[in-house]
């Protein structure tokens, strides 16, 4: 009896010496890369045939009710929302040089060419701000992002998200719809953060329009570039190939040697090999804005070779590159809505005086008088 | 349309038994008869006989094919669409640009900043009319000194000041680029030539002229492309070209109707681009007629 | 295309002759096709840029150059005075021409050109000498507008006066 119990307590008495191995255990400490606190699930997954026709049009009298009747905002399906509207009481701060200011979120909707007051031809891209309105400021102290982007002194900086194109709210998730709640404007279909000073801080609910940026300035353009797929050298690198015939068999389109032998008998880092093309984010930095239109909210910029599809999202940055940033103040935080008409006048379209306006008679030169 | 007309079209259309896909054509039916046999059928449709539906002439297609946008799906965008007909009406304001056509003579007066007077004249036939919107261009073609010369303007380049249409004319195919390979007489024209006045009622003109081809070299292999305008090109091609061409044949791809498809603007978007631009258009157009008259009565006194 | 341009000018007679008989029908005579067919054999492929080896024509009415286009030995480019070695409107050329070497100006190219600029159906040299004057008194073809200003810079930047080319045209296009 007592030894039955001895042996009992014997099982039970703890050994110090006992180290149980945890595999990587480091992980456990490693700082989580939590994503910002936007990036929710957006789609709703649609279950419509239990839906009768009756509930659809209860749904659309609802959102009607609550955020106001669809209409055309500057060429852009939207809604009438400004019954919604917050006004706050806003202090303008003046500008100066090493303030960061708020970008937009655009969609590039085709190109076609202007012409220069000498006759040039340039060729240009339009790009279209969508609906754009500000949804949250949330200044440097609260910001701390997990992943940190890259901007020297980040402490410094605030972040304004910034919500792009009203969507029907019935086809999002509810955790979606509910960071707009405080913002004052509808569900938007895209967002972006913008790090900007706490001076250039936006009230959210302000619409952003295309005069934020002056004809003349220097934008970044960031977008994510045509997907191609996995494609061959030939066509993501420009090879040549091999020929056509001449006895070569097998290898019409492919990149032949791809190393030396000896020491450097090994494939070295960044050759050029077959993988996937496209799809990626590139910023074409430093382009001229052309022309504005304020009725539709396009700008005409630089070059045909900006970054995405036609029809496809950008976004526009003041340029860093640093002889192009501006020289005298832009419009500080942004241009407000009230301020667009004494900017265009009568007609919309605000041309940078270099460009040939299509109104204009037709280019002479004067003959030199030598 | 009186007998003769009639028997031209069909004959005509028997012949063509190829028909290359016109870009900025229409209807299924418009893309098997060529854009003047449409007009033809429906001559002066201005008046709007029709009714309220049709107060947009029918033939605008073809005077002002650059309206109409690239039928490519992925680089169409109505607001972009919409900046550029209202862009190109801007500049139709500031200068006249005429209904012409592939086989008309032009002459087009431009501000250059390399010539002596700052402004240089070319007088040409207009081979070749492609792009739309302000990217429209065209290539005329003259020989000048036993010098073949062929110059590319676009339609609404700002330095272009003045597009004079000499002799407004078509051809019997899309594009005249086998005049590089005719004899020179085909592309010659008087760099003096005085417009010819044509009826503005009168329906434009076909030139049914068939153009002697040089001896081979060519540029292209124009054998396989069934054009209507050239007379010899059997002469110099050998047995094995001719099979050839024949196994290039696409004869299916006029019951292509997806080819169509993509190729062309459907007609309900025609109307409802034409509705956007017509009344302006339109009154360019008397604006046009009035100098004209203007022009008419002044030139004789300044003649003699 | 420099073989196009050969036939070109070896049948410019008859071609004079035979346009005002008749247009359309039995336009040459079999005998003459028979030439025409022995001259169109040639084996390099065509090159739409003028490289080494390019053949052009004289469009001026130097002596040498005459007499090498009647002959029906048009001159080749052996050399291209720019980096690219690929030659574009107004650049200088050496040209191989009757056994001498001589330089010339291309005055018109066959390639597409940029717009309002005259292509050409043929490529067309006018013949210098070292210091830029050209060694005719005339040209006989229309040259485009914009070699004036090609023109003046590349006398600025190598010190030869290419400019005399410019005051024997007889028609700018």
């Amino acid at each position: 009896m007592l030894r039955t119990l001895i042996i009992d307590l014997n099982k039970l008495r703890l050994n110090p010496v006992v180290v149980t191995q945890v595999r990587e255990k480091g992980h456990l400490t490693r700082p989580r890369l939590r994503n910002p606190y936007w990036f929710v699930r957006k789609e709703r997954l649609a279950r419509d045939t239990t839906v009768t026709t009756e509930n659809k049009a209860f749904v659309k009298e609802i959102i009607k009710d609550k955020y106001g009747p669809p209409a055309i905002i500057k060429g852009i399906p939207s809604y009438d929302q400004s019954a919604l509207i917050k006004t706050e009481q806003y202090e303008r701060q003046p500008w100066h040089e090493k303030a960061r200011r708020c970008g937009l979120i655009a969609r590039k909707i085709g190109q076609y060419p202007l012409w220069l007051k000498n006759g040039e031809r340039i060729r240009t891209t339009l790009l279209q701000v969508v609906d754009n309105h500000v949804i949250r400021y949330i200044p440097p102290h609260e910001y701390k992002p997990a992943q940190k982007p890259n901007v020297a002194n980040l402490n410094k900086y605030g972040c304004l998200l910034v919500g792009a194109e009203s969507v029907d709210p019935s086809t999002l998730t509810k955790e979606y719809c509910g960071l707009f709640r405080d913002s004052g404007v509808m569900p938007k279909r895209n967002l972006a953060r913008f790090i900007i000073s706490p001076e250039a801080a936006i009230p959210a609910g302000t619409p952003l329009n295309v005069a934020h940026f002056r004809a003349g300035d220097f934008v970044d353009v960031r977008g994510k570039t045509v997907d191609h797929g996995f494609q061959g050298v030939v066509k993501r690198h420009g090879f040549k190939g091999m020929p056509a015939s001449h006895g070569v068999t097998k290898t019409h389109r492919r990149p032949g040697n791809i190393g030396g032998g000896g020491e450097k008998g090994r494939v070295w880092p960044g050759t050029k090999m077959p993988g996937h093309m496209g799809n990626r984010w590139r910023i074409a930095k430093g382009l001229r804005i052309w022309r504005i239109n304020t009725k539709y909210n396009v700008m005409w910029v630089q070059g045909s070779a900006i970054p995405g599809s036609t029809n496809g999202l950008v976004y526009i940055y003041d340029t860093i590159l640093p002889l192009r940033k501006h020289k005298t103040a832009p419009p500080f935080p942004t241009t407000f809505e009230e301020e667009l008409e004494a900017l265009t006048g009568p007609s919309d379209d605000i041309w940078y005086e270099d460009v040939h306006s299509f109104k204009d008679d037709t280019i002479t030169f004067q003959p030199e008088t030598n | 349309m009186n007998i003769t007309n009639r028997v031209f079209t069909t004959s005509w259309r028997k012949g063509n038994s190829f028909i290359r896909i016109v870009t900025f054509s229409t209807k299924p039916q418009a893309n098997e008869l060529p854009p003047f046999i449409q007009k033809q059928s429906q001559p002066n449709s201005t008046g709007s006989i029709e009714g309220r539906k049709s107060v947009i002439p029918q033939n605008y297609r073809f005077i002002y094919p650059e309206f109409l946008p690239d039928p490519k799906v992925e680089w169409r965008n109505p607001v972009r669409e919409k900046l550029e007909r209202m862009d190109m009406l801007d500049r139709r304001t500031k200068i006249d640009i005429p209904e012409f056509y592939v086989g008309s003579i032009l002459a087009v007066t431009s501000s250059d900043p390399h010539a002596a007077g700052k402004i240089s004249r070319f007088v040409g036939i207009c081979i070749h009319r492609d792009r739309c919107g302000l990217r429209a261009r065209f290539i005329l073609r003259n020989v000048i000194d036993h010098q073949g010369i062929e110059v590319r303007y676009e339609l609404y380049d700002p330095t272009i000041h003045k597009i004079e249409v000499l002799r407004l004319e078509k051809r019997l195919d899309d594009h005249l680029l086998y005049l590089r390979d005719a004899l020179p007489e085909y592309s010659t024209v008087d760099i003096n030539m005085e417009p010819e006045n044509l009826d503005d009622s009168a329906e434009v003109p076909i030139n049914d002229i068939k153009v002697v081809l040089r001896p081979r070299p060519w540029l292209e292999r124009w054998e396989r492309q069934n054009l209507q305008g050239v007379a010899n090109v059997d002469q110099y091609i050998t047995d094995k070209q001719r099979r050839q061409a024949l196994a290039h044949e696409k004869p299916w791809e006029k019951y292509d109707m997806m080819k169509q498809y993509r190729s062309s603007i459907p007609e309900e978007e025609q109307k409802e681009i034409f509705a956007e631009v017509h009344s302006q258009l339109h009154s360019l157009e008397l604006q046009r007629k009035r100098n004209k008259r203007k022009r008419s009565f002044v030139k004789p006194t300044k003649l003699a | 295309m420099s073989r196009l341009l050969l036939t070109n000018l070896k049948t410019c007679p008859t071609t004079h002759l035979l346009s005002t008989i008749s247009t359309n029908t039995s336009y040459f005579t079999p005998g003459l096709n028979h030439v025409e067919r022995r001259q169109e054999i040639h084996l390099t492929s065509t090159c739409s840029e003028i490289r080494k080896l390019a053949r052009l024509r004289v469009v001026d009415n130097s002596e040498i150059g005459k007499r090498a286009m009647a002959e029906g030995k048009p001159p080749r480019c052996i050399h291209v005075y720019n980096k690219r070695s690929v030659g574009y409107i107004g650049d200088k050329v050496l040209v191989a021409i009757k056994g001498q070497m001589k330089k010339g100006i291309l005055v018109g190219l066959k390639q597409n050109q940029k717009l309002k600029i005259p292509k050409f159906d043929s490529n067309n040299i006018v013949l210098i000498d070292d210091n830029g004057s050209p060694l005719g008194t005339r040209i006989h073809v229309p040259i485009p507008t914009v070699l004036r200003t090609i023109l003046k810079e590349k006398t600025q930047a190598k010190g030869a006066d290419y400019t005399k080319v410019l005051a024997i045209a007889s028609r700018f296009v």
